[in-house]
């Protein structure tokens, strides 16, 4: 009996020297979402051990709180979030984790959104009235690829922080990446210029940094108000604004109702476009400039 | 006569400077005059302004398309610092444009409400008995929970939860106010570990930590009411945590309580405290499958002296298919096993009176199991079935609740159910008040629930 408790406390040791060992020279990095994750990869290279907590896939605004996140969480050196109130929902998380490392006001929790110029920040009283807005301003400024200097530059300072004598390396890591986004950017701009001024009509409200980014004009939203599900008043009214306005795309996220999505677009005489709303949101949607690619090259495609 | 003309001439001469001087002099007057009255304006415009909250940050112009985004440098730039001083924080002010200030960090913590309406309809006689679900509330549609919640960090180490509460407890009577929860956690302790210090709704099993306006169903289940009362297990005292470092999550829950719960405990004094325990695990079956298994114990005094000790076992399992929103299927479940000793009054020889008072042990269970479907983002339904023993009580009770529910929006809820209990021939005493009985009960539940400002997102 002695022998087999033996054995198995023996077996769990090494289960966690395993575990503990795997990344022990990497700087455990978690993030809410998965483009602060490839930015983050971009970053720190080998230097660091990156997860997310929520999927490419996922609404973002409201994650299932899975224990499995805290578990995440539970060794992490270094939490980034996006902020702007888009993943609030992580501070239940941090407090199942038991880490303090993470928690607010640590030096390992990162807030990548400072320095960010925030759009649609409320200039009026809001108040739910309104749907699910955000007070704090659209929180979805990683879609941006012109937003990304600055992001990265928070998650270097991040990531120096905890390995202050790697930052030349990270400086290094973030300058070869800026580079190939500086690339990516001069064909997406020049891919994207024959559209700019057209109209688009999206489901959810969160896609104006994108639009901005290349000129489009976003006409209306598919959701009543933010968060609110379309009454068919609504969606009425929004077919026949595209089919007056003469507007070709509905943008729906992969995570929306891209059922309505697609008959909205059929009766408007448009094509619905699923967008990846995050890396790995879609298919081939791997990386954060592959996520960009993606979206630039569907809306191509679809306002041809 | 030339006399008199130089005399003329001479005080004009002398005069005129001294009546330029005085007319200079009226001039000033006029103009200090006017300066003093839009001085007074200017400042009567700044108290009235000055007393006024403070708009939200301004809509900043959307960078034009082309535009590369600001220099990596300005990156590190200090966000914008708040122009208030402490003086300014010190004012007294209206808490929800407080809330509507958040985004300059003015305000420092959140706040919340949340209000909870039920109402149910059943026979007069379950009424007359005080049988129902909302014993004493039969036949009637009333606030059970209107709660004020105040949550936000300390310090760097600690954050806090106040929770106010307010709800009609018996017909006609006042609404009462009472603190619900008021607790602090210490975040920052090492090896993994958390308090939490203060009044609290206890982590001892799965649905007893949450508030009624979060529940899955309108009224909690029937084990959890017999077994720890209408409230739930609230106790005053502090929980310690541990999340060991290891490849997959468990959580261990230590606590200290005075064991003030009238219907389990009640001893209430830390010489003979309540003391809890838990074990938590979570299994992640692939991207859309969750299952969280738990353990927990609560072992006390009862006001009588005796020990009484509740055993829980709690499971919950979730389906949602990969990018939806909601779960499609929720699995929910929680059995108590109650071992406590009893006094019970002895006729020795038949007389009718008591002849001595003997300790007697009691061990009684109870369990529920519910089942949820959530096709549509708005709409979910569900059913659940209860069976519970009483603690002390001889018989058992056994009920059936299918329920539907509807979200507007996320923050807005109403539910509608049906529940049906049978009460054993055993119990038929205990629910007979008044001439009445209530063994037999079908109610027809509802329920309304709103949220005002801030809430935290809901743990698995």
């Amino acid at each position: 009996m002695i022998g087999t408790l033996r054995g198995l406390l023996a077996l769990a040791l090494v289960a966690l020297s395993v575990s503990t060992a795997a990344g022990a020279d990497k700087i455990r990095v978690v993030t809410t979402i998965p483009d602060l994750k490839a930015l983050t990869e971009e970053v720190g290279g080998k230097l660091v051990d990156v997860d997310a907590l929520a999927r490419g896939t996922q609404n973002a605004h409201e994650l299932e709180i899975r224990p499995s996140l805290m578990l995440k969480l539970r060794r992490a050196d270094i939490l980034i979030e996006n902020g702007l109130d888009l993943d609030s929902w992580a501070d239940v998380a941090v407090q199942g984790a038991n880490n303090p490392n993470i928690v607010r006001g640590a030096p390992g929790r990162i807030d990548v959104s400072r320095g960010v110029q925030v759009l649609e920040v409320p200039s009026t009283r809001v108040d739910r009235s309104m749907g699910d807005v955000h007070p704090l301003g659209n929180p979805h400024y990683s879609l941006d690829p012109g937003m990304a200097p600055i992001v990265t530059q928070n998650i270097v300072d991040a990531l120096a922080r905890v390995a202050p004598d790697r930052r030349a390396e990270l400086e290094r890591n973030r300058q070869s990446f800026l580079s190939r986004l500086d690339e990516a950017m001069t064909r997406w701009t020049r891919a994207m210029g024959p559209l700019k001024g057209a109209k688009v009509v999206v489901y959810h409200p969160q896609w104006i940094y994108l639009l901005n980014r290349f000129g489009l004009v976003q006409a209306a939203t598919l959701e009543d108000r933010p968060g609110i599900p379309a009454s068919p008043a609504h969606v009425t009214r929004v077919i026949r604004q595209m089919k007056d306005e003469q507007i070709k795309v509905l943008i729906v996220e992969p995570w929306n109702d891209v059922k309505l999505a697609n008959r909205v677009a059929q009766e408007a005489g448009a094509k619905a476009v699923v967008l990846a709303s995050m890396v790995g949101g879609v298919k081939g949607a791997d990386s954060y400039i592959g996520a960009i690619d993606h979206n630039v090259n569907a809306l191509v495609t679809a306002m041809k | 006569m030339r006399a008199l003309a130089l005399t003329v001439i001479a005080l004009s001469t002398i005069l005129a400077p001294a009546i330029a001087v005085a007319q200079d002099a009226a001039e000033l007057r006029r103009q200090i005059e006017q300066l003093q009255r839009q001085l007074q304006s200017v400042t009567e415009r700044l108290q009235r302004l000055e007393a006024q909250p403070a708009p939200p940050a301004s809509q900043p112009v959307p960078p034009a398309p082309g535009v590369p985004a600001p220099a990596p440098g300005a990156a590190a730039a200090p966000p914008p610092s708040s122009t208030l001083s402490a003086a300014d924080l010190a004012q007294p002010r209206q808490p929800f444009s407080l809330y509507q200030q958040r985004g300059s960090g003015q305000l420092l913590f959140d706040i919340g409400l949340a209000g909870d309406f039920v109402g149910n309809i059943t026979q007069r006689n379950v009424e007359r008995a005080g049988g129902g679900t909302f014993s004493g509330q039969e036949n009637r549609f009333f606030p059970r929970e209107v709660e004020l919640s105040l949550f936000g960090q300390i310090d760097p180490y600690a954050s806090a939860v106040v929770r106010i509460e307010a709800g009609e407890e018996e017909p006609g009577q006042e609404t009462g106010v009472t603190l619900a929860e008021a607790y602090l956690t210490l975040l920052t302790l090492p090896f993994g570990t958390q308090a939490r210090i203060g009044q609290m709704r206890n982590r001892f099993g799965y649905s007893n930590e949450i508030h009624e306006h979060d529940l899955q169903w309108i009224d909690r289940p029937n084990v959890m009411r017999n077994f720890l009362g209408a409230e739930g297990l609230q106790e005053k005292g502090m929980e310690l945590t541990l999340v060991p470092d290891l490849p997959f999550y468990i959580e261990a829950l230590a606590g200290i309580f005075n064991g003030d719960n009238e219907t389990a405990f009640g001893r209430g004094t830390l010489q003979h405290p309540l003391a809890t325990g838990r074990l938590r695990t979570f299994f992640e079956l692939g991207l859309e499958h969750g299952l969280q298994l738990g353990m927990s114990v609560a072992s006390g005094q009862t006001d009588d002296r005796n020990r009484s000790t509740i055993l829980g076992w709690e499971w919950r399992y979730k389906y949602r298919p990969d990018g939806w929103l909601h779960p499609l299927i929720t699995l929910t479940g929680e059995a108590l096993y109650s071992m406590r000793k009893a006094n019970v009054g002895v006729d020795l020889d038949g007389d009718g009176t008591i002849d001595q008072v003997d300790k007697r042990q009691r061990n009684h269970s109870g369990w529920y199991t519910g089942l949820e479907v959530q096709p549509f983002r708005r709409w979910a339904g569900g059913v659940r079935y209860d069976w519970s023993q009483y603690p002390v009580n001889p018989g058992w009770e056994w009920a059936i609740e299918p329920y539907v529910t509807f979200w507007p929006s996320e923050f807005l809820r109403f539910r509608l159910a049906w529940k049906h209990t049978d009460r054993s021939t055993q119990t038929r005493d205990a629910f007979n008040l008044n001439g009445s009985s209530a063994r037999n009960v079908d109610e027809l539940l509802f329920q309304a629930s709103f949220i005002l400002g801030a809430h935290p997102a809901h743990p698995f």
